[in-house]
Parts: C-alpha cells; sequence; structure tokens
C-alpha cells in the first residue's frame, strides 16, 4: 500500500514539474517611486522618457532617472484619470527631437477640461518650441475617460484616441465632437486631405473612427492599427481600427454599466464593427506594444497588451489579423499601465499607481 | 411598528423600481433615437434584468443606496412635523424627493464628477427621479395618515 501512495505520488510530482511552464524572464528595476507613471517612449536600450500623470514628463539617461524632470511642459488638470497621459516620439526623433505629449488641459477661468496634445522638442532638458496640434472639442466637466493614446500611421500622421470623457458617452455614436473617437491629425496640426469625414460639413474634420469608450492602447503593426479600450463592467475590447468604421459604443457593447444597468441589450448591429477580442470580466487594458525583438523568440509577432485588472499583461499570438493565443504574462507585478519594446527585444513596463516604477523584462 | 416597517420596506422598493424604471428608460429612449431595434419585450427584458443586477451586480446594491437616503429624510421629515404644520404625505413627499435628489447630485462628487446613474445626467433625468422619490414619500405619508385615522376611528 506504502509502495503504491510512493509510485503515486512520485507520478504526480512528474506530471506537476512537466507541466509547469519554464519561466523565461526576469525583471530589472530601472526607475522606482514614480508617480503615477503613464507612458513610456523609448528613445534607445538606455534612454528612456515617460509620463507620470500628474504632470512630469521624466528622463532615463544611460541608464539612470534623472531626478530633474523636463522642463517646459504644459499645466495639466491631475486629476481622476486626468493628467500628464500620452506620449510619443516623432518618427525622426533622432535627427529632429521632436516629441508629442497628451494631457488633460484645464479651461481657463472654467470648471471644464479637455485632451489636448501639443508637439515640442527636446532640447537639452526642456521642452521647446510647445506649439498645440490639437485640442478636443467641446470641453468636458469629468475627469475620466480620455484615451490620450497615440501612434503614427506609416504615412507619417498622427492617430491619437480620445475617450468618451464617461458623462457623455452617446456623443461617441455622432460625428460633430471629439468623444470616443480616433483622430487623425498631421504633426503641425493641420487636417490631412484624405481623412474620412472631409466631406461632412456636420462631422469634425480630424475624425478617423468612432464609436469607441476609453481607448488606452494603440499600436500600428505592418500598416494595420490595433487599438484597446476598457468597456464598462464587462466587454472590453481589442479591435482593428479602420477609417470611417463605427466601432459602436454605446449602441452595441458586451459589458454592462457600474451600476449594473443594461447599456445595451445589443452586441452586434449592421454598419457597427465587432471586436477581434473582447474580454469579460474586464481586464482593464491599457498600453499596447508589437514585439518583434530578438531576446525573446517565441514572442515574436505578439502583441502585448498590459492590464490594470487584476494587473498583468496578455500576450496575444497574431496570425494576420486573427489572435490564435492568449498567454497571461507578470502578474505578479500589480496594475501595468503601459508596455514598451527596446531596441534590445526587452520590455519596459510601468507599473501604475503613486508608487509606481518602470520594469525592464529581460531573460533569464 | 410592523406595519409601518412593512410600509417602509414597501416605499423603498416602489422607489427603487421607479429609479431603475428611469434608467432603463433613459438608456432604450437613446438606443431607440439611433435606430436600435427596441422592442417591448427588449424594453421589459432590460427592465427585469436591472432590477436584478442594479440591486446584486453593480459597484452599490441601488436598495441599499435608496433605503439609507430615505431613511434619513424621512427621519427628517418625522422631526420636522413635530413644529411644522403640514400633511404627512406632503412631508414625507419631500422628504421622498430630497433623498433621490441628494443621491442623484451626491454621487458624482464621490465619483469625480461622474454619473454613475446614467438615467440622472440630464435635467430632465434629475427631475424625474425627483418625482419619482416625491411619489414613494408621498405614498408612506398617505399609508401613515390612513393608520393614524384607523388608530383614531377604533
Amino acid at each position: 500500500m506504502i509502495k503504491q501512495l510512493k509510485i503515486f505520488f512520485i507520478v504526480i510530482v512528474s506530471i506537476s514539474y512537466l507541466s509547469a511552464e519554464e519561466v523565461i524572464y526576469r525583471y530589472e528595476s530601472i526607475a522606482e517611486n514614480l508617480s503615477h507613471p503613464w507612458a513610456i517612449a523609448v528613445i534607445d536600450d538606455n534612454n528612456i522618457l515617460f509620463t507620470e500623470l500628474s504632470g512630469s514628463l521624466r528622463i532615463i539617461e544611460e541608464g539612470i532617472l534623472n531626478p530633474q524632470p523636463i522642463t517646459g511642459v504644459p499645466e495639466v488638470l491631475f486629476a481622476g484619470q486626468g493628467g500628464l497621459s500620452g506620449l510619443i516620439l516623432d518618427p525622426n526623433f533622432a535627427s529632429n527631437s521632436m516629441l508629442y505629449i497628451s494631457f488633460s488641459s484645464p479651461d481657463k477661468g472654467k470648471k471644464t477640461n479637455t485632451l489636448e496634445v501639443v508637439s515640442a522638442k527636446l532640447v537639452s532638458g526642456s521642452l521647446a518650441e510647445v506649439k498645440t496640434i490639437f485640442k478636443a472639442s467641446p470641453s468636458r466637466k469629468t475627469a475620466a475617460h480620455y484615451g490620450a493614446r497615440m501612434a503614427f500611421l506609416d504615412d507619417g500622421t498622427l492617430l491619437i484616441t480620445s475617450g468618451d470623457g464617461f458623462n457623455y458617452r452617446e456623443k461617441a455614436q455622432y460625428l460633430d465632437n471629439h468623444f470616443g473617437k480616433i483622430i487623425r491629425i498631421n504633426t503641425d496640426g493641420s487636417i490631412p486631405d484624405d481623412n474620412p469625414f472631409l466631406s461632412d460639413k456636420n462631422a469634425k474634420p480630424e475624425i478617423w473612427s468612432y464609436g469607441h469608450r476609453n481607448l488606452q492602447g494603440i499600436a500600428v503593426v505592418n500598416g494595420v492599427v490595433f487599438e484597446n479600450e476598457h468597456g464598462p463592467m464587462g466587454g472590453d475590447e481589442l479591435n482593428i481600427v479602420l477609417p470611417s468604421k463605427n466601432y459602436g459604443w454605446p449602441a452595441i457593447t458586451y459589458g454592462k454599466d457600474y451600476s449594473g444597468a443594461t447599456i445595451s441589450p445589443f452586441t452586434e448591429k449592421e454598419g457597427m464593427e465587432q471586436p477581434i477580442k473582447y474580454w469579460v470580466p474586464s481586464i482593464a487594458p491599457s498600453g499596447m506594444a508589437f514585439y518583434q525583438g530578438t531576446l525573446f523568440p517565441d514572442w515574436n509577432n505578439s502583441l502585448f497588451i498590459s492590464a490594470l485588472v487584476p494587473g498583468d499583461v496578455r500576450r496575444l499570438e497574431l496570425s494576420g489579423s486573427k489572435i490564435i493565443n492568449e498567454e497571461i504574462l507578470f502578474s505578479d507585478l500589480g496594475r501595468i499601465r503601459d508596455i514598451a519594446t527596446s531596441p534590445d527585444g526587452s520590455l519596459i513596463l510601468a507599473t501604475d499607481g503613486p508608487n509606481g516604477k518602470l520594469v525592464r523584462v529581460i531573460n533569464k | 411598528m410592523i406595519k409601518n416597517l412593512f410600509y417602509l420596506t414597501l416605499t423603498i422598493l416602489i422607489a427603487t423600481c421607479l429609479v431603475i424604471f428611469q434608467e432603463t428608460m433613459s438608456n432604450m429612449t437613446w438606443l431607440i433615437s439611433v435606430d436600435m431595434p427596441v422592442t417591448f419585450a427588449v424594453f421589459l427584458g432590460s427592465y427585469f434584468g436591472n432590477l436584478v443586477l442594479m440591486n446584486g451586480g453593480g459597484a452599490v446594491p441601488m436598495v441599499a443606496l435608496i433605503a439609507i437616503g430615505m431613511l434619513a429624510a424621512f427621519l427628517i421629515a418625522k422631526i420636522l412635523l413635530i413644529w411644522v404644520n403640514l400633511s404627512k404625505p406632503l412631508a414625507y413627499g419631500l422628504a421622498g424627493a430630497a433623498a433621490l435628489l441628494a443621491i442623484v447630485l451626491l454621487m458624482p462628487l464621490a465619483f469625480y464628477n461622474l454619473d454613475v446613474l446614467a438615467g440622472g445626467r440630464s435635467i430632465i433625468g434629475k427631475i424625474i427621479l425627483t418625482l419619482y422619490g416625491f411619489l414613494s414619500g408621498y405614498f408612506f405619508g398617505i399609508t401613515l395618515e390612513k393608520r393614524g385615522h384607523n388608530d383614531q376611528t377604533t
């Protein structure tokens, strides 16, 4: 009997050992004690810019965090989900030092605010030539659902995600405002002459797609635009975004309102796009990055989505524009606000909160 | 005492049903405006679904929120009625209205100006919810008055 039990025990342990996945990575802390790190922009392996929601633009120079924030950053409204948010380097940053930052901008003398994007030149620890290139209209009373992520299309135009402002969700279905939209502009703030709604006099000309909620991740992969957005309670979405398309919010959704109420009992309608993936319950998807590095060959051609709830990163294996597998990674770091790739193949993660940190994921 | 408790509970349930009705109406009306196929069956399904989920599947059970608001407002009304000469239905009606208005106005303050009750985002929505609070409180006042009258006649 004892012998049989021993054999049984050995078999169970062996099965457990064989089925356990080998961890192929480890973490390396880059910066700690950060105030709500929100967006990462990698200049090169040792030089990284990032925003703190509380209003600072910070830089890691030669692997060391500069204690002094970059000066010349515009005033931001740091409240709720608002603050200094998105950050992206110009495709020609190496030669022109231009970057773009998005933030919640307080309206002077009013209790309203809006999503604003500025272009600026990074010159020796300071922003110069700061110029507003986009300001969402109309303004909002709420400090939530800004979107505020950015990505460049291959033609050099800039995509900006603009959230629905929470209280204004229905406006995502109308083209006369910037709530719940993806915006496309040139880097000087002008409007590309092939934007899809230019001929519609009732539409804002910057609109590229609509019917979005709170879009916190966007990446352009081989010309295909992937975007992830927070659903309400459930119904977080990953979409492939095409110009002029309606992504349905809040007329169709897989989620419920925070009160438990049905926002819409419909999940599909002709003329409204379906997500390529949705999550119920919510994972609160935040940043997005596409991996094509050499450090983790198994992760090549994967889409990485950082998530706030319960806090992990989703690695989505792509086959064309279809997801064929989802793997949960880095679930021991807590809420993850953003993810980026470094030229050396490592991944950079920003953990959320008032005591956030930047972590590099390298191989073991 | 037991009857009072029964009618108080009934009042809170009525108010909860009315608030959830407004929430459902608000969402469905907008969906109709964008040509979504909202039928009577869809409306009913959503309403009954909301009755369950808004009391057991949301951030805060609606019935608990309304109970807290109404209990506080009714207690104040009861005290004020010692000095103020007002009919009970009117006094409790006003208390019910104040309770729901307070819920609608105070909730956003706790959530960065976010209106968690979508049916109370617009001014009309706020008026309707306040009216529902008044009707619920008025009902409670009537039950109190009736039983007071019955006690005197027996």
